[in-house]
């Protein structure tokens, strides 16, 4: 039997395990959950669109003419019976400098429209317009900025992140909570290749797991826009999107996973690394270029095809503190992740052959 | 041979009241905990904030220091609900590092060398249990919450005066019971990791994903459904809201208010400690 | 060819302050070799040395001429049923042992062939699809054997496997042990009771506090310590006579009456010339109708050698 043999073996026999076990249930809820809410909100949107369309559709014109500091009155003689309407008191707080004074509660009223596409919300104060926000109910390229968001926010900063540690810590550290990794080294194989298989079922698991909830959450993102919007943006760029998005996601696993593999080797307790790691890939973004470059996100986040929209309202300090840092090209990003990953095992690789089975200190 | 009437006689004598039997596990779990370098570091380190807090508020309250430096710095430096707000928001984050230390070495190792029928087979019930481990938590958590907080308030009112006192007396009681509703939910989270997946380690991990997680649960769903009601799933917001209407501070317009975010902590109270009674059982589980 | 001893030059082994095994040589070779001594006093850890599972802070081990820092060749030609009661989460008997034959490279067919045999040498086939962790200490200890066997090594291993089995199997077990040692292979196996292994192995290593106390046949070890007292049972009728006589001899150090009126209680720190002043004294015409050795079995041996350590 060779090495590679050997390493397939032990990848196969270790996948039942990381696949059917207990807690892999939870990785999955990780993976999936974002096309849950993507496919939540296509039923939402459906059904708000009908139920308001059979309700009242206000012109778009009409509310064109809505102004700031129109009272509620006119905007109701002007535009009509709204979709929702509420008003609220607002209790009035307490004046640092006169505490006694009495204060009347302020009055605020939310009324909404919509024009057949878009929502428009209004706002008033003591029955004046202070506000007008509108939002398409669909926009696909909203939803795909919002899928990069989520993608880069949520999937990779915390389902994979928590979804490997969960994977990968399980297969050293969690035998030796288990009292079972000795079983494994009085098998007939090179620590090494234990580790190397170990590793191998650990990324296919976590790679197959994120890389389809990656797909199916952008399938769910598309699903309940214009058959003609989503066939021709699946013409053009949505093989490629969907494609990066994906080998992000599995990218992730390796990286990740070979990070915890050697956490879990090298500590005894690899929590105390993973919040270090944490925090790193979440200030990440604060800090000077050379130091962005130092961190798994950032590589991830270079191979994402559509950049992650800064809010409108964020400060302007804040907003340059944030921006990324330039981001690498593909073949660096893949290369360097590859490398990073290659170091860490091979940290891995020196650490398990120096192991002891001595569960007694577990 | 001798031949005795009865062989075996039950002890009859005093007992120990059932508050003192529900005391001994925190003493014995406070002393090793303490013992802990990592626990002790974390405790000093979680010092500064409320000194440099106390520093804020014999600033705040000494007009003579900051003469000169126009109407802005008043306030900046006044000392508030906001300010208290702040200040619990803060050390908050030590409590959760801490409880996410401390905490699951409360349960996993019970369950995990399944001592469970150990405990039960005394006269201790299931919920003294879990209340014996809550005290445990509570006890380390409240010196860096309740106690910081309340001196923080004590000195602020013993500084500014009775008619401070008389004005903003809800701040302390907000501090309180706004720590204490944190301590509880921190500890019930931590906890109930601790039973869900037995290990002492990966219940630490649990802990924190708990509430990274939902907190990014939450805002992919407000950004999704582009609604702002799923903050309310996010434990740190909910519990900052509930804060906020406690210290009588302003929540934002469109964000989900205190009520809203307290009837969520007690659903979420309530679920972990139905997993809490479920999993807490003397029985060994065969695998 | 793999040389046929198992060699430890001059082993240390410490976890952190504590002592493990200290200053260990041995030369083990093929047949039953029991290792005996309290709990504690390193049994398990040179057992855990040789199959590499723990490495040593100092010296050399070879396992039949192989490192145990090789496990690749090591484990080709060692089975250990380890102590530790856990198997893999979730297997029945049948895949625990099924498992480990996977990673030799055996065909399927041949895997599942030797599984079952091995199953069956334990006696545990009618058990082998039931969850590992649903089975008693007796039947864990059955199937730890069985996996130790199924690959057919050259050294087999076994931490404390006659705990927690019943008087038959235990028996069976042993017939299990002969026969595979009868092949010139080595059978290694530990316990704390002496008595329980004296009967059927070729040598006994003595190990407390981590250090080898004494090895060899239990008889043979028995016979080197002659700085310590013999103690002989003697079944006589004239035993106030035969004390006094015995008591004309420098060699007695203690002469009690036995209870009951048994005879005597003689403790002496030359055996061969108790022998001749045996002879003296019968050749006299006094009647000695038995003599019997007291301290040569096990348990004063075990607690001579061992000593508080028990």
């Amino acid at each position: 039997m060779t090495p590679y043999q050997q390493i397939w073996t032990i990848a196969r026999l270790e996948l039942g395990r990381v696949f059917f076990s207990k807690r892999s249930f939870w990785v999955y809820i990780l993976a999936i959950f974002p096309s849950i809410i993507f496919l939540g909100h296509a039923l939402e949107a459906g059904l708000k669109k009908r139920n308001w369309s059979a309700d009242r559709v206000t012109s778009a014109a009409t509310l064109n003419q809505v102004q700031t500091g129109m009272t509620d009155d006119q905007v109701l003689a002007l535009a009509g019976k709204p979709i929702s309407d509420v008003t609220r008191k607002r209790r009035i707080r307490r004046d640092d400098e006169d505490p006694d004074a009495e204060k009347q509660p302020e009055v605020r009223r939310y009324v909404m429209y919509f024009d057949g596409k878009k929502r428009v919300d209004l706002r008033f104060e003591d029955g004046k317009l202070v506000a007008r926000n509108t939002h398409e109910l669909m926009n696909f390229e909203d939803d795909r900025r919002v899928y990069a968001t989520m993608f880069q926010f949520f999937y990779l900063r915390l389902g994979i992140f928590f979804g490997c540690l969960g994977i990968f810590i399980n297969l050293f550290r969690g035998e030796m909570l288990d009292r079972s990794l000795h079983f494994w080294f009085l098998a007939p194989v090179k620590r090494e290749v234990l580790l190397l298989g170990k590793y191998l079922a650990g990324l296919i698991a976590a790679s197959l797991i994120f890389g389809t909830g990656a797909l199916l959450s952008f399938l769910a993102m598309a699903l309940p826009h214009d058959p003609t919007e989503v066939a021709a943006f699946w013409q053009t760029i949505g093989p490629g999107h969907a494609f990066w998005y994906v080998a992000a996601a599995g990218l992730g696993c390796v990286g990740y996973g070979s990070v915890f593999l050697a956490a879990g080797l090298l500590l005894r307790n690899p929590i105390l690394p993973a919040i270090v790691m944490l925090i790193w890939e979440s200030i990440n973004g604060f800090l000077p270029d050379v130091m962005q470059k130092l961190s798994v996100l950032h590589y991830l986040q270079s191979l994402c095809p559509v950049p992650v929209p800064l809010p409108n309202d964020m400060p302007a300090v804040l907003k340059m503190l944030l921006a990324p840092a330039a981001p690498s090209s593909i073949p660096v990003a893949v290369l360097g992740l590859l490398a990073v990953t290659a170091l860490v095992l091979f940290a891995a690789m020196q650490s398990v052959k120096r192991l002891e089975i001595n569960y007694g200190t577990e | 041979m001798a031949v005795y009437r009865r062989g075996y006689q039950r002890y009859d004598g005093p007992t120990t009241s059932h508050f003192a039997r529900l005391m001994v596990m925190p003493r014995f779990s406070w002393e090793r905990i303490l013992g802990q370098r990592f626990v002790v570091i974390l405790l000093v380190v979680s010092l500064f904030w409320p000194m440099l807090c106390a520093g804020f508020i014999y600033l705040s309250n000494h007009s003579e220091l900051w003469q000169g430096f126009g109407g802005g710095i008043k306030k900046f430096l006044a000392i508030n609900g906001n300010f208290f707000s702040i200040f619990m928001n803060v050390q908050s984050t030590f409590a959760l590092i801490l409880a996410s230390v401390a905490g699951p070495g409360l349960i996993a190792p019970d369950l995990a060398n399944n001592a469970l029928p150990l405990y039960f087979s005394r006269p201790l019930t299931r919920w003294d249990y879990i209340l014996s481990r809550m005290i445990v938590l509570l006890g380390i958590l409240s010196l860096v919450t309740i106690l910081p907080g309340m001196l923080l308030f004590g000195m602020q009112a013993s500084i500014a005066g009775g008619d401070w006192f008389v004005h903003n007396w809800f701040l302390g009681t907000g501090i309180f019971i706004g720590f204490t509703l944190y301590i509880a939910m921190i500890s019930l989270v931590a906890m109930a990791s601790s039973a869900y997946v037995k290990w002492r380690v990966v219940a630490g991990a649990l802990v924190l994903a708990f509430f990274f997680l939902l907190a990014g649960a939450a805002e992919m769903v407000n950004s999704i459904f582009r609604v702002d009601w799923a903050s309310a799933l996010n434990p740190t917001y909910a519990i900052n809201a509930v804060w906020k209407g406690l210290l009588d501070v302003e929540i934002a317009d469109d964000k989900p208010g205190a009520w809203e975010c307290a009837t969520v902590i007690l659903g979420l109270s309530g679920g972990l400690l139905a997993l809490l009674a479920r999993k807490l059982r003397a029985v060994e589980v065969v695998k | 060819m793999s040389a046929p001893e198992i060699v430890f030059d001059n082993v240390s082994k410490f976890y952190g302050e504590v002592l493990g095994v200290n200053r260990v040589d041995l030369h083990i070779p093929p047949g039953i070799t029991s290792l005996v001594g309290p709990n504690g006093s390193g049994k398990t850890t040179l057992m855990n040395l040789m199959t590499g599972l723990i490495h040593p802070n100092a010296g050399v081990i070879q396992v039949r001429g192989i490192s145990p820092y090789a496990p690749e060749k090591l484990m080709r030609i060692l089975g250990y049923a380890t102590q530790y009661d856990a198997g893999p989460r979730g297997a029945t008997g049948y895949e625990f042992v099924h498992t480990g034959l996977v990673l030799f490279g055996f065909p399927k067919a041949e895997c599942e062939r030797r599984a079952w045999q091995a199953i069956e040498r334990v006696g545990l086939t009618a058990a082998a699809k039931r969850k590992v962790a649903g089975y008693s200490k007796g039947m864990r200890q059955r199937i730890r054997l069985a996996q130790a066997i199924a690959h057919d090594p050259e050294v087999l291993i076994l931490d404390e496997p006659l705990n927690g089995l019943d008087p038959l199997v235990r028996a069976e077990t042993i017939a299990l042990f002969r026969d595979y040692a009868a092949g010139g292979r080595h059978v290694i196996l530990s316990s704390h009771v002496l008595q329980e292994v004296d009967v059927f192995s070729d040598q006994v290593i003595l190990i407390a506090n981590g250090m080898i106390v004494a090895e060899g046949q239990i008889k043979s070890v028995r016979e080197e310590i002659h700085e310590h007292p013999s103690q002989f049972l003697l079944h006589c009728r004239d035993a106030s006579r035969v004390a006094s006589l015995l008591f004309a001899e420098p060699h007695i150090s203690e002469i009690k009456l036995a209870p009951e009126g048994a005879g005597l209680l003689v403790l002496t720190r030359n055996r061969e010339a108790f022998a001749a002043a045996l002879e003296r004294i019968a050749l006299s015409g006094i009647d000695i109708d038995g003599v019997i050795p007291t301290d040569e079995n096990v348990d004063a041996l075990y607690e001579y050698l061992i000593g508080g350590g028990k």
